[in-house]
C-alpha cells in the first residue's frame, strides 16, 4: 500500500449519477452500494386533491419529507399503488431527496455511519458553486461528516484511466459530455457544455404498461435505405429481447441504430427539433477548439471513453472511425471491463481518496465551521 | 556376585572378544558420533577417520526461509493521526503497526511542496517592477492566482479574470510573472554564490517573442487541411524512398569495392592464413581440377563458392570473347596469395621511377600515350606492354652507352699518355725485353680480337641501324692495340691488361645482350657466342 502512495483512512466515496448512485469505501475497486437514483414516492392524500400528479419535474418539486418514499432496489422497481417515480438529477437538480438517497445507501446498504468517515462526493463538470456548497452543507450539517471533499467526475475519470491530462467522453444515461482535463484537478471550465440526451433512457423498459418503443426507433433510422438494413441484418447477429409485457421481437440493426444517434442526426430529427444537441464528433471538435492549440494534441492522444452509455456495442470502434476522419493521431482509452466504464467516476474518487497525499485537501469540519461555504470553492478547485 | 566381565577383568582378557549377556555392548556411536551428512553404512565402512570427506558430504543446505518479521505476528492499530501539511486540527485514522512511533511525522506531509512565493514592497515595486502595461494590483493578482494554481499556466490562463483588466494572452502572463521574478532576484542581495544565482535566473528565463512564434507554428500545424497533410505525408514518403535508394546505392558501391579490393574486406571464400595445413592440401588439389577429393564439411562451404574453371564452356567463352586467366595452381590459398579481380589495363607495367620521364618522353615522341589506353583489349594491352618494354630497354641502353663512351675517352687519354712516355724513355734493357714481350702478346690479342670482331660483325648485320654506332664503337675499342700498363713490371702488367680487357669484354657482352633482347632468337645465339668468346679469351 505504502509503495503506491496510498494511505487509507476509510473514506467514503459517493458518486451520484442520473441512473444510479454509487457509494463505497475508498481503495476498493467497485462500489459497495449501487442503488438507482430514481425513487418512488406516494404523496400524502392531502396533496392528491390536486388530481393525479404527473410524473416528472412537477412531482419531484412536490416531494417533501412527508411523502412516503421508497429507495433502493426494492424502491421504484416494485409496484405500489399510486407510486410516482422521481429522479433528483434528471430534469434539473433537486436536492430534497438526495439526503434520503445517501442515507439509504450508507445506512441501509453499507451499514455504516457517515459521521465516522471522511466523505468524497463527485460533481459533474458543469456543477455550479451554489450546488457544491449545498452539497457540502448537506454532508456537514445532516450527516455530521468529519471531513468532506467534492471532486469533478471528469477529473476522476481521468485518474481512473491513470492519466493526468485527457479528453473525457462520458456517455451517461441522460448526459453526454466531452470535457478536457489538463494537469489534474483543474479542468478548463469554459469549454464545458451541457448536452442532454433523452434517447438512451427511452431504450429502457422501466415501467410496466409502457408500450414497446419499436415504432420510435423506426423513425430514427428512417434515413437508411432498405438494402442497407438488409445487408446489416445479414452481417450482424440479431438478438431477441422480451419486453415486460411479454412482447418480444428480434432486434438487428436497431441495436446499432440507437448508438448511431451519438454520431449522426437524421435530417428529419434536425428539422423537427431546433435545438437538437450536437453529436459527439462535433462536441470533441468544439471543446478542442476552445483549448489552447498546444494542448490539442495532448488531449486527442488521451481520449478517455467512459460511462455506461459507452457500452453500446461497437461505439468505441465507431468513435475511433469518426476521429480518424479529422485527426491524424489519436488514442482512445476505453477500459475493457464494463465495471470500470460504468463506475469510472467512482473509481477515480476511490483512488483519490485513498492517496496519502490527498489527506491534506479534505475540508475538515473545523474549517467548515470557521470559514463557512467559501471554503468549498477555495479548496475544491 | 562376580560376573563374567569381572572375571575377564581379573584375568585381563579383552572384554570385546565375547560379550557377556549381563553386559550389553555399549554403542560405539556414543563415543564417536556419526558426523552429519554421511550415511550410516558408509560411516561404518570408513570409520571415524574421514573428517574431510564428511565435511564435503554435508547435507545440502536449502535456500533459507524468508524471515517474515520476528514471530510472524504484527500488531496493527487503528490510530488517529495529524497531518502536518494541514493548517487545522483534523484527525483522521488509519491502520499502522503498533510498533510505529505515535508522534512520528505523517509520512506524506513531506510531499506538500509549494513554489517560492515572491513578494515585494511598495518601494521595490516603484524602483524595479514598474511596467506601463501592468498595474501593481494586477501584478499582485497574477502572483496570487499563479501560486493558487501551482504555476500550471494553462489553468491560470483559464481562470484569469482580473476585474476591468485587459484580455491577457498566456504569453503575457508568463512574461510578466517571470520578468518580475528575474528582476527581484537580480536586485536583491543574494546570500549564496554567483553561480547558484545565475542558475536560478536561468530557470526564470522566458523569451516571449519566441514563445509567441512557436505557438503560431503549433496553431498552423494544427490547422492544416487534410490535403496539406496528405501532401506532406507524400513528401515524407518520397524522402524516405530517396534515402533508401541512397543507402542501397552506397551498399552496392561498397560491395563493388569489396570485390575489387578483395583482401581488405575479407571475401568469404578466402581461408585465413592461420588455418592449418590440412586445409591447404585439398584446396591445392581442388585447383588442379580434382573435384572428387573428399573435403571436410568446414572446408566445403568456402571452397564451393569459387567458380570452377572448367573448359567445357570453351565455346561459350570464345563466342563471348572471354579469356580466362587460370589462377596459379601452386599459389597457396591464403589471403596474401589471393589476387582480387582486376582490370587488364591496370596490369600494364610502369617504367621505373628513375627512367620514367625519359621513357614517357620517348613514347610521346612516338605518338603513344603510355598512361591510358582508349580500348584496352587484350591484344592492345600486350602491344603496349611490348612497346613499353622496348622503350625502357632503349633508355637503359642509352645510359650504358654513355657510360662506355666515357670509359673509352678516359682510356684513350691514358693511352696517349702511355705513348708519350714510351717515345721519350725507350732506353733501358729491361724495357726492351718487356717491349718484345708486349708486342707478342699484342699480336695475339689483335688476332683474337679480329676473330671476335668478325663474329660480332655477323651479328651486327641483323641489328637495327641505330645500334650500329654503339657496336662499332665497341669494336673500335677492341681493335685498339692495348699496351700493358707500365707500372709494377711484367706480372702486374699482364694482370692489369687482362683486367682491362675483361672490363671491355663485359661491356661488350652487356651491350650485345641488351641489344638482342629485341630479337629473342638472335639474342640467344649471339649472347651465347659472345659469352663463349669472352670466356675463351679471358682464360686461355
Amino acid at each position: 500500500m505504502v509503495n503506491y502512495g496510498g494511505d487509507e483512512v476509510s473514506a467514503l466515496v459517493i458518486d451520484i449519477g442520473s441512473s444510479s448512485l454509487r457509494a463505497g469505501y475508498a481503495g476498493d475497486d467497485t462500489p459497495k452500494a449501487i442503488i438507482p437514483t430514481s425513487y418512488g414516492y406516494i404523496s400524502p392524500p392531502a396533496s392528491s386533491g390536486e388530481g393525479d400528479v404527473t410524473m416528472g419535474e412537477e412531482g419531484v418539486q412536490e416531494y417533501t419529507g412527508k411523502a412516503k418514499s421508497f429507495f433502493g432496489h426494492s424502491g421504484p422497481s416494485v409496484w405500489r399503488k399510486n407510486m410516482e417515480i422521481g429522479n433528483p438529477i434528471v430534469d434539473g437538480l433537486n436536492f430534497a431527496p438526495i439526503p434520503a438517497l445517501i442515507r439509504h445507501a450508507l445506512d441501509d446498504v453499507m451499514r455504516c455511519s457517515a459521521a465516522e468517515h471522511p466523505v468524497l462526493v463527485t460533481e459533474p463538470s458543469w456543477n455550479t458553486p451554489a450546488n457544491r456548497e449545498r452539497m457540502a452543507e448537506i454532508m456537514f450539517e445532516e450527516f455530521q461528516v468529519p471531513a468532506f471533499y467534492i471532486a469533478n467526475t471528469s477529473v476522476l475519470n481521468t485518474f481512473a484511466a491513470g492519466k493526468g491530462s485527457a479528453l473525457v467522453i462520458d456517455i451517461g444515461q441522460s448526459m453526454t459530455s466531452v470535457v478536457p482535463v489538463v494537469d489534474g484537478p483543474s479542468p478548463a471550465r469554459q469549454s464545458i457544455d451541457l448536452y442532454p440526451y433523452q434517447l438512451i433512457s427511452s431504450k429502457q423498459a422501466v415501467e410496466s404498461n409502457a408500450p414497446p418503443r419499436f415504432t420510435l426507433r423506426e423513425d430514427r433510422v428512417a434515413g437508411t435505405t432498405q438494402t442497407w438494413r438488409e445487408w446489416l441484418v445479414q452481417h450482424r447477429q440479431p438478438k431477441q429481447y422480451e419486453f415486460p409485457t411479454g412482447y418480444n421481437t428480434w432486434f438487428g440493426p436497431e441495436r446499432y441504430g440507437v448508438g448511431e444517434n451519438f454520431f449522426h442526426h437524421s435530417p428529419q430529427l434536425v428539422a423537427g427539433n431546433a435545438n437538437v444537441p450536437k453529436h459527439i464528433p462535433g462536441l470533441i471538435t468544439d471543446s478542442l477548439r476552445a483549448c489552447d492549440p498546444e494542448l490539442r494534441q495532448v488531449l486527442i492522444s488521451n481520449v478517455v471513453l467512459t460511462g455506461g452509455g459507452s457500452l453500446f456495442s461497437g461505439l468505441g470502434d465507431r468513435l475511433a472511425a469518426e476521429l480518424a476522419r479529422s485527426f491524424p493521431h489519436f488514442k482512445i482509452h476505453a477500459p475493457g471491463n464494463p465495471v470500470e466504464r460504468r463506475y469510472g467516476g467512482w473509481l477515480g474518487g476511490s483512488i483519490l481518496a485513498s492517496l496519502g497525499t490527498f489527506h491534506q485537501l479534505w475540508i475538515s469540519r473545523e474549517e467548515w465551521q470557521e470559514h463557512g461555504k467559501n471554503i468549498v470553492g477555495q479548496r475544491c478547485k | 556376585m562376580a560376573t563374567a566381565a569381572d572375571v575377564r577383568s581379573i584375568l585381563s582378557i579383552p572384554s570385546t572378544s565375547i560379550a557377556g549377556p549381563s553386559q550389553p555392548r555399549k554403542p560405539s556411536v556414543s563415543v564417536n558420533r556419526k558426523p552429519e551428512g554421511i550415511s550410516r553404512e558408509l560411516y561404518s565402512l570408513i570409520g571415524p577417520s574421514a573428517p574431510a570427506l564428511a565435511a564435503q558430504l554435508a547435507k545440502p543446505r536449502l535456500k533459507q526461509k524468508p524471515n517474515l518479521g520476528g514471530g510472524g505476528k504484527v500488531k496493527w492499530e487503528w490510530r488517529k493521526f495529524r497531518n502536518s501539511a494541514r493548517s487545522d486540527s483534523l484527525e483522521l485514522s488509519h491502520w499502522v503497526k503498533a510498533s510505529q512511533d505515535a508522534d512520528a511525522e505523517y509520512k506524506f506531509a513531506k510531499y506538500d511542496k509549494k513554489p517560492t512565493v515572491y513578494q515585494w514592497s511598495q518601494d521595490e515595486y516603484s524602483r524595479h517592477l514598474e511596467d506601463s502595461d501592468w498595474t501593481k494590483e494586477e501584478t499582485e493578482y497574477l502572483f496570487k492566482i499563479a501560486n493558487e494554481y501551482d504555476l500550471r499556466w494553462y489553468i491560470i490562463h483559464d481562470r484569469y479574470e482580473y476585474p476591468n483588466g485587459r484580455e491577457r494572452e498566456l504569453e503575457d502572463l508568463k512574461d510578466r510573472y517571470y520578468s518580475v521574478c528575474r528582476k527581484l532576484i537580480r536586485n536583491r542581495t543574494w546570500a549564496g554564490d554567483e553561480a547558484s544565482r545565475n542558475a536560478l535566473l536561468l530557470s526564470f528565463h522566458y523569451d516571449k517573442e519566441r514563445e509567441t512564434i512557436r505557438r503560431k507554428y503549433v496553431a498552423s500545424l494544427a490547422n492544416r487541411t487534410p490535403d496539406q497533410i496528405q501532401e506532406e505525408e507524400a513528401l515524407y514518403v518520397e524522402l524516405k524512398r530517396l534515402e533508401q535508394n541512397e543507402r542501397q546505392f552506397k551498399k552496392d558501391r561498397e560491395n563493388l569495392l569489396r570485390t575489387l579490393a578483395g583482401i581488405d574486406s575479407g571475401l568469404p571464400d578466402i581461408v585465413e592464413d592461420d588455418a592449418s595445413l590440412i586445409i591447404n592440401d585439398p584446396k591445392k588439389k581442388r585447383f588442379k581440377g580434382d573435384i572428387d577429393v573428399p573435403q571436410t564439411p568446414i572446408l566445403t562451404a568456402p571452397v564451393m563458392k569459387r567458380p570452377p574453371a572448367v573448359n567445357k564452356n570453351a565455346v561459350y567463352d570464345a563466342t563471348h570473347c572471354i579469356i580466362r586467366n587460370d589462377p596459379p595452381s601452386n599459389a597457396p590459398a591464403t589471403k596474401v596469395a589471393h589476387t582480387p579481380a582486376f582490370m587488364r589495363s591496370f596490369k600494364i607495367p610502369y617504367p621505373k621511377a628513375a627512367i620514367a620521364p625519359k621513357v614517357n618522353s620517348l613514347l610521346t615522341e612516338l605518338g603513344v600515350s603510355g598512361s591510358r589506353l582508349v580500348m584496352p583489349t587484350q591484344a592492345n594491352c600486350q602491344h603496349l606492354e611490348s612497346v613499353m618494354d622496348a622503350a625502357m630497354n632503349l633508355v637503359e641502353l642509352k645510359k650504358v652507352l654513355d657510360k662506355v663512351n666515357q670509359d673509352i675517352e678516359v682510356l684513350k687519354a691514358r693511352l696517349e699518355l702511355k705513348d708519350d712516355m714510351r717515345d721519350s724513355a725507350s732506353v733501358a734493357d729491361g724495357m726492351e725485353e718487356a717491349e718484345s714481350e708486349n708486342r707478342r702478346s699484342r699480336s695475339v690479342t689483335s688476332g683474337r680480337g679480329r676473330k671476335s670482331v668478325e663474329c660480332i660483325l655477323d651479328l651486327l648485320l641483323c641489328y637495327p641501324n641505330y645500334f650500329l654506332r654503339v657496336v662499332v664503337q665497341c669494336l673500335s675499342l677492341l681493335l685498339i692495340p692495348l699496351s700493358p700498363l707500365p707500372q709494377g713490371g711484367q706480372e702486374s702488367g699482364k694482370n692489369a691488361r687482362s683486367l682491362s680487357y675483361t672490363g671491355i669484354i663485359r661491356c661488350c657482352m652487356q651491350l650485345l645482350l641488351e641489344v638482342t633482347i629485341f630479337d629473342v632468337e638472335l639474342a640467344t645465339c649471339s649472347a651465347e657466342k659472345v659469352l663463349r668468346f669472352g670466356l675463351h679469351w679471358l682464360y686461355s
